[in-house]
């Protein structure tokens, strides 16, 4: 007996065993869905982490610090000052402000709005910072140039635009020497940033930034409490946020203000560490549901092991070799765990792009070839081995005891 | 000499209490074309020789020669090629694959002895015309009567023409009027120059092989030839 005949017996075995063959393809294809669906969603969640803390930055110092209303000094200043004499730990310094406030931005006929919460894509942010906003927040110059110290220092009428503002105020346009008025004043915009591109954060390039020294006309002189310092590395990182808070400590206490220190190094680690732990936490599931398959295909086909005993004693005693009989099983085992773990892998991508849309903000999940592959070869590999082991181990029997199987 | 077994032995858990001597130092001869009843009560060793004779189990000792081939010493390949082509079987279970059309339960020896795609089903329909059954290959076992699946198995055993049909109880589960004619279907193939060995416990069935031989407690008791209404 050839191989395609071989081929052709299992087939026929398999198409006339229909309810067999479903409810062992069916432990195979929960088996794999679950695993490709379960680790694409870890390793979608860990990316979309990554994302974000790129875009964040790293080496990204937060320092928050105030001084009671009435204090002498000016953090703002002292603060800059002070990161300006460490300039081998630190890139830049600048205050993180956001203008709260209903504040309109207008080029020509079009009119954005920072309160225009129905629809974030079309809700414009006003952002206030120093000549080092871009350097300390990631962004990336498309042309033009940075606020300078001077624009900050003369509070001159210049903006930089984010890259989603730059589209939807100017299209195509090159911005920069162009006049945009903010509440009707008119600001020279003199540079623009590429597009950071993090899906769900379009405040980041939805934004006008102005020099910090318009708090006091926009922003109804409002406390300025928050900073961004970035440090050049890890290690500067460790130390500027030491030598920051001595600094700070050596005028700011209790009584007349408050601040603090920290850096985003400590969150992303913490934020690697907890994306770890969701990781084994789902593998583990996932690989629970995988053995729950596993042992499916067991069951099914060691409770068919009796049934087919006997069909083994008839083919042998019709003339059927040991030989032709396993290739047969093995085939027939091969064929069913094959298509029950491709059927998975098709519903496990299905799954991925759904759980993907639905929770993870829209984003495409492609489950990883590396785990389908692994959990197909698991599933494939198991299917066989019992469904093969009944027929080996029947196929050695004397025709006549395989025949006497009830 | 067709078949030719000496000194032969089965013997279940040999040396322990519970021995059994299924069959108990057995000597016989058949020629080619003959038809032989082998006869004898339940767990007299009639189903063991059969199974013995047909290459379904291995004696424990004694000589089996089979058409000048010493069967004892081949391996499970020449024993399945012996299967498939010298002998051909018909139980009283009929033993069909449940799960198989009669046409391809009847094709299956075909398979196994290698016969080219385009003859087999011809043959394998040839086979089910023999026994009247043409009409039904594409019927299940579970579609047809007791009696026309033991006529499919019939299909089945001789699909292969082989020299030797073994019966065992053929009609042991039909009523009397299907079995005479699965009976009728035997002697035919007798007729044609096939060896026939029936075994059964139906002296009435007995008393139409020109050959009895009889088996009590895995000893021949008797070996007698007979005239015969239908020859």
């Amino acid at each position: 007996m050839n191989l395609m005949q071989a081929f052709k017996m299992a087939f026929k075995s398999i198409a006339s065993k229909k309810m067999r063959s479903f409810l062992t393809m069916l432990g195979i294809i929960i088996g794999v869905a679950s695993v490709v669906i379960m680790v694409s969603v870890v390793q979608g969640q860990n990316k979309k982490q990554m994302e974000y803390l790129e875009a964040m930055g790293d080496n990204k110092i937060q320092v928050y610090a105030y001084q009671n209303y009435g204090s002498s000094g000016n953090v703002s200043e002292l603060l800059y000052e002070y990161c300006l004499g460490m300039q081998d730990l630190v890139l830049g310094v600048t205050p993180q402000i956001e203008v709260w406030q209903e504040i309109t931005i207008k080029y020509g006929a079009k009119t954005f709005n920072t309160q225009n919460w129905d629809d974030w894509d079309k809700r414009m942010s006003l952002k206030l910072g120093s000549d080092q906003y871009g350097v300390c927040n990631n962004y990336t110059l498309a042309s033009g140039r940075e606020l300078s110290f001077l624009d900050v220092d003369k509070t001159n009428r210049v903006c930089v635009l984010g890259g989603g503002a730059k589209k939807l105020l100017f299209d195509f346009v090159d911005p920069v020497g162009e006049t945009i008025f903010i509440n009707s004043q008119p600001f020279l915009v003199v540079g623009w940033y590429e597009p950071t591109g993090v899906e769900g954060m379009s405040d980041m390039d939805n934004m006008v930034l102005l020099p910090y020294t318009f708090n006091r006309t926009l922003n109804n002189n409002q406390d300025i409490s928050q900073y961004v310092v970035k440090a050049k590395s890890a290690s500067a990182t460790t130390l500027a946020i030491a030598k920051l808070k001595a600094f700070l400590g050596g005028f700011i206490n209790d009584e007349n203000g408050y601040y603090d220190v920290y850096s985003n190094n400590d969150w992303s680690d913490q934020m690697q560490e907890q994306s770890l732990m969701q990781s084994l936490v789902l593998g583990a599931i996932a690989g629970i549901s995988l053995l729950v398959g596993g042992i499916g295909i067991m069951n099914i086909m060691l409770v068919t092991v009796t049934e087919r005993t006997r069909e083994i004693g008839i083919r042998k005693a019709i003339g059927a070799e040991r030989r032709s009989i396993i290739v047969q099983f093995l085939i027939e085992a091969a064929v069913i765990c094959g298509i029950g773990g491709l059927i998975g892998i098709g519903l496990g991508c299905m799954g991925s792009l759904i759980a993907g849309k639905f929770l993870i903000q829209g984003m495409i999940l492609w489950p990883s070839s590396m785990i389908t592959i692994g959990a197909f070869t698991f599933s494939v590999v198991l299917g066989v081995v019992f469904g093969l082991y009944p027929a080996i181990k029947a196929s050695s029997l004397q025709p006549v005891e395989a025949l006497r199987a009830e | 000499m067709l078949i030719n077994i000496k000194d032969l032995y089965k013997i279940y858990n040999e040396g322990q209490e519970s021995e059994v001597r299924a069959l108990d130092g057995v000597s016989l001869q058949i020629d080619r074309g003959e038809f032989v009843a082998i006869v004898g009560a339940s767990g007299s060793g009639k189903s063991t020789m059969m199974n013995v004779l047909g290459c379904l189990d291995v004696p424990t000792r004694g000589e089996y020669v089979l058409n000048g081939t010493d069967v004892t010493s081949l391996k499970d390949r020449e024993l399945a090629r012996i299967r498939n082509r010298e002998i051909g079987f018909i139980f009283q279970g009929y033993n069909l694959l449940q799960d198989l059309d009669a046409l391809d339960n009847v094709i299956l020896p075909l398979i196994y002895r290698g016969t080219s795609i385009f003859e087999r089903e011809e043959l394998a329909m040839a086979a089910l015309a023999r026994v009247g059954m043409d009409d039904r290959a594409h019927h299940r076992p579970n579609q047809m009567s007791g009696g026309q699946q033991q006529r499919v198995a019939i299909a089945r055993a001789i699909a292969t023409h082989p020299p030797i049909i073994m019966a065992d109880e053929p009609t042991g589960a039909l009523d009397s009027k299907t079995g005479r004619h699965v009976l009728s279907i035997l002697q035919q193939l007798y007729r044609e120059g096939t060896t026939i060995l029936l075994i059964t416990h139906d002296d009435g069935i007995a008393a139409t092989a020109p050959r009895v031989v009889r088996l009590s407690d895995g000893k021949i008791v008797s070996d007698k030839h007979q005239e015969v209404d239908w020859l």
